[in-house]
């Protein structure tokens, strides 16, 4: 979240020499990021993010208290200059009935007064202006106000409307409706912190923003002045259920220090009585059920040593002083009280050091790269990310461009029954629904989102996701590819084959798909790992379980003697019955004899095939002889195996 | 016999500075030196000859062959000279070229290798773990309380089956995070991880995708101080980025992580100087911190024992602010668009 103030603003609670340029750095080196800094007539407009576990920041005190510890630290003097307002007397004795619900709200502070409503004067316009609030009338802009300087934010009724003079803090119920102050008609879900008035109705829906039948108008005299301290839980889910995201809601929802509440109270008073001739007509309203609790926390010099470095006990005590914690150091030790605003953040032992260290300076502690020890041994041919990129490459210098597609998939392109899919309970849109089981559909929808192109190659290698029951899904890597264009399924078995022949990989087997369609299931031995599809006459594409083939990879290296003599080779021509598949005759012609070393076929049409074939015997010169014998086997074989003709 | 050699010798010289072509020269040096060719016969003839003359023909005939084997030499360097200039002078080298097939990697697969390259040299070893996680791993275990707006349903993507006994929702894992869990479940300390996969959010906008990519490192012994992880950050800014770009942390605020550190980087348009595109000079580039004490007893590691840090950056967001791409909508890293993913 982030806040604008005025540097002249800032300065009013604290007094320091540090330029503007300069205060920005600290910030930021220190505390909360200045994110922008601009220049506002003679001033300053500091812009700085602040973090979710500070919102005590998230005002001008805070962000002075801020300045007054992390200075001195750089050697700047800075004082801290928070006044106390004293409780103003009452000049009436109106009243209101507030039952509270201790479950809903920590802490209610209010009062009655009459007013005037006008404009707020140009300071008060300027300084909210600048904070990015719009002045609205001097009402309204005492509530901003107040919210800016001390950091708890705070409603205004018109006390006239609040005809029953009663508020009960409960839940909402589901289906209720209101209307908010900007007008908006919203069903509640229930729930949510409201406050009734006795009759039913909805008056206020505390700590998001205010509804349009209490709020103050133009002929606003008297009213009821509120701050409300709530459950920060409940405020999200209000204010993220409805879409109302105002800055009251973002920053009740982290939290604010109830002990602001009565502070900020008094300085609303004293506001309004200046700006709208305010005069209270009311006692001091405080109901304060859920007071926090005090928490001691303490940190060891040893603890700080080992882990910010060469910083002393009562350096690191003046830091968490400066911070407003009540420190007291015994036996190495600094015990600290941590104050009311920073409760919610500070709890532990690592809490401390963080204050610490931040305040002394991340800046001041030397860069040390950790050196190397206890090194686990390292496999090239276990590590799967190494065949990744090995695959990758191989693919890329093949002509492939790399896709990265969404996890996640439309019902149309999931595969598979919905029923066995992964669905996302709450989905940005119908597009990202399920978790995919295949990668091809996505690829397929590169394809149609390039129309323009006659030819294209892309792959991916991603993971898919199959449900199990009661556990988290199978996640497995695919490699998957599509080629459109000028192809074949030729050409797509040739990328497999190159693909698992540089992993290494032999014993790779294409045999008919499974479920029917054109193509292939491509195995490693019997295991299948994948297959090729034949989708349209131009559009083919493969998926393998990269999981499956990293099982068999090898970067094992095997030497064979290179062969001394010289082969013999000829081209066998032959007409054989197209039922008989070219693998099952090539198989068949190697097993005729061992100096057969190479059989390919080299053209095949209609039912004529080629062989070409290679004799070579690595222990001595084959004669002519010797091949017309073995072709002579070869043959004979063919003829009564296949019924070849030659 | 000895007019008969210088014969030999001046017939080949000159058919020799004849020759146009290699395959020529070849051819004379078969007829002249071959095995049949006309001086190995007549060499052959040297042994009948009367003795005193034999040593004078002897020497003669070598100095003969000497000059005929020079020539053909110098001839064929000649030859390959010509060619070459024949050659060049018919080569319109601004003719299209022939290439071989070049695809493209995806920038993030780039820049995942890179990031890689850069933990290993410092031990650091790359694992990757689930990408539907369990709440536990990505939530509890990391401290997150239980009304972290993070662990709604505004956030982060559920996934819509029954809940573990255990570990609670089954979700996209928001973060790379998780990682820490699995990794003090897998190895004990010395843990050096670097986690890279791929990460979900339910945002989607000009620099938001719904799915992206982190890398998680996460170190953990006895005795890492913050010194540790500043060395860490330090020699991986000014690798990734260059030389010239330096590293800051501050302040920041994670469930996880304490203390937590913003970690940022010199701006590269301005240098540092503070320009439109930077914050005062600095870019933000992610989270870091002393892992949390919390998180260490969840993975089960004793933090009496042990300390760690972690950091946790987008892949895409490191890339986008090194090679001041300007690429106006991030979703076009996932849009398969090939005219964007060809460029690089």
């Amino acid at each position: 979240m982030n806040i604008k103030i005025l540097d002249s603003w800032l300065r009013e609670f604290v007094i320091t020499k540090a330029k503007p340029e300069e205060l920005a750095e600290k910030f930021s080196l220190t505390s909360v990021s200045v994110e922008r800094m601009e220049k506002y007539g003679d001033d300053f407009i500091y812009n700085i993010e602040v973090t979710t576990n500070r919102p005590d920041l998230m005002s001008i005190q805070g962000l002075a208290r801020e300045a007054s510890a992390i200075l001195p630290e750089f050697g700047t003097d800075a004082r801290l200059t928070l006044k106390d307002i004293t409780k103003p007397t009452p000049k009436g004795n109106e009243t209101i009935e507030i039952q509270n619900d201790p479950k809903l709200v920590n802490r209610i502070c209010a009062a009655i007064l009459e007013v005037k409503i006008g404009d707020s004067p140009k300071e008060i316009k300027d300084r909210l202006e600048a904070s990015g609030i719009r002045s609205l009338n001097n009402l309204i802009d005492v509530t901003n106000y107040v919210m800016r300087e001390i950091g708890h934010p705070c409603h205004v009724f018109d006390y006239d409307r609040l005809t029953t003079k009663k508020l009960i803090i409960r839940e909402s119920r589901a289906g209720e409706e209101i209307v908010t102050l900007d007008g908006k008609r919203h069903r509640l879900s229930g729930g949510d912190i409201v406050a009734d008035n006795g009759k039913g109705e909805i008056v206020d829906l505390l700590g998001v923003m205010g509804t349009a039948n209490s709020v103050v108008t133009d002929k606003t005299r008297r009213i009821l002045f509120f701050l409300d301290n709530n459950d920060q839980h409940r405020i999200r889910k209000t204010s993220m259920n409805l879409g109302i995201r105002s800055e009251a809601a973002v920053l009740n929802e982290k939290g604010v220090d109830p002990e602001l509440a009565k502070k900020a109270l008094l300085r609303g008073i004293e506001l309004y009585e200046n700006e709208a001739r305010g005069k209270l007509i009311s006692k001091i309203i405080d109901i304060y059920p859920n007071i926090p609790k005090e928490r001691t926390v303490s940190v060891s010099e040893e603890k700080i040593k080992k882990i910010i470095g060469d910083v002393d006990l009562q350096k690191s005590e003046k830091i968490l002083e400066r911070l407003g914690f009540q420190t007291k150091i015994e036996s190495g030790k600094i015990s600290a009280i941590v104050p009311s605003f920073r409760l919610n953040d500070i709890s532990i032992e690592e809490d401390l050091i963080e204050e610490i260290a931040r305040v002394y300076g991340y800046f001041k502690i030397n860069p040390v790269v950790p050196p190397v020890t206890n090194v686990p041994l390292f496999n090239l041919s276990k590590n799967p990310f190494y065949f990744e990129t090995r695959v990758k490459n191989a693919l890329k210098y093949w002509g492939f461009t790399e896709v990265y597609t969404y996890s996640m998939v439309s019902e149309e392109l999931f595969e598979g029954l919905p029923r066995d899919g992964l669905k996302i309970a709450n989905p940005l849109s119908e597009d990202l629904l399920y978790m995919r089981r295949t990668l091809v559909p996505s690829l397929l929808e590169v394809i149609k989102q390039n129309p323009s192109r006659d030819q294209i190659k892309v792959f991916e290698l991603s993971n898919v996701y199959d449900k199990r029951e009661g556990d988290l899904p199978k996640e497995t890597q695919k490699l998957a590819g599509v080629i459109k264009g000028s192809t074949s399924f030729f050409h797509i078995k040739g990328i497999v084959e190159a693909l698992f022949g540089d992993l290494g990989i032999k014993n790779v087997n294409f045999v008919k798909r499974e479920d029917g369609g054109i193509g292939a299931d491509v195995c490693i031995g019997k295991e299948l790992v994948g297959d090729i599809e034949v989708l349209e006459e131009n559009i083919l594409d493969f998926e393998l379980d990269f999981e499956k083939i990293l099982k068999h990879v090898s970067l094992a290296k095997k030497y064979s003697p290179v062969a001394k003599y010289p082969p013999i080779v000829e081209d066998l021509e032959t007409i054989i019955d197209n039922d008989f598949l070219t693998k099952e005759v090539i198989d068949e012609i190697k097993k005729i004899d061992p100096v057969i070393a190479e059989v390919v076929l080299l053209d095949q049409y209609e039912n004529k095939r080629t062989f070409h074939i290679v004799y070579q015997d690595p222990n001595r010169n084959l004669s002519n002889e010797d091949a017309s014998r073995i072709r002579g086997k070869i043959i004979s074989m063919l003829k009564e195996k296949f019924g070849a003709f030659l | 016999m000895e007019n008969e050699l210088l014969n030999i010798k001046n017939n080949a010289v000159s058919l020799i500075l004849d020759a146009k072509e290699k395959s020529e020269l070849e051819e004379i040096k078969l007829q002249f030196l071959g095995r049949s060719g006309n001086l190995t016969s007549l060499i052959k003839g040297i042994s009948k000859l009367p003795e005193e003359k034999r040593k004078e023909i002897g020497m003669l005939a070598n100095e003969v062959k000497q000059t005929i084997e020079e020539a053909i030499d110098r001839q064929a360097v000649s030859l390959s000279k010509q060619t070459t200039t024949a050659r060049r002078e018919k080569i319109d080298i601004t003719n299209p070229s022939i290439h071989p097939p070049l695809g493209h990697r995806h920038l993030i697969t780039q820049a995942i290798e890179e990031i890689t390259e850069i933990f290993e040299k410092i031990g650091f070893n790359r694992v990757r773990y689930p990408e539907v996680e369990w709440d536990w791993y990505v939530f509890e275990a990391l401290n997150f309380p239980k009304n972290h707006p993070a662990r709604d349903d505004w956030e982060t993507f559920f996934i819509d089956e029954k809940e573990h006994p255990k570990y609670g929702s089954m979700v996209l894992a928001p973060h790379t995070s998780g990682g820490q869990i699995r990794e003090m479940e897998r190895i004990k300390p010395p843990i050096r991880m670097l986690n890279i996969a791929k990460a979900y959010r339910r945002q989607s906008d000009a620099s938001h995708t719904a799915m992206f990519h982190q890398f998680e490192t996460l170190f953990i012994a006895e005795n890492v101080s913050i010194s540790y992880l500043k060395g860490v950050l330090d020699y991986f800014t000014r690798s990734f980025f260059g030389e010239k770009r330096e590293a800051r942390i501050r302040p920041y605020h994670f469930e996880f992580t304490e203390p937590s550190f913003e970690v940022d980087v010199t701006c590269g348009v301005c240098m540092g100087k503070g320009c439109k595109l930077c914050k005062e000079g600095w870019l933000e580039m992610g989270g870091a911190g002393m892992v949390h004490p919390d998180v260490l007893k969840a993975g089960g590691i004793d933090p009496k024992k042990y300390s760690g840090f972690a950091s946790g950056w987008g892949v895409e967001r490191v890339l986008m602010m090194r090679e001041g791409l300007n690429i106006d909508d991030l979703r076009l890293i996932y849009s398969n668009n090939l005219d964007f993913l060809e460029q690089f």
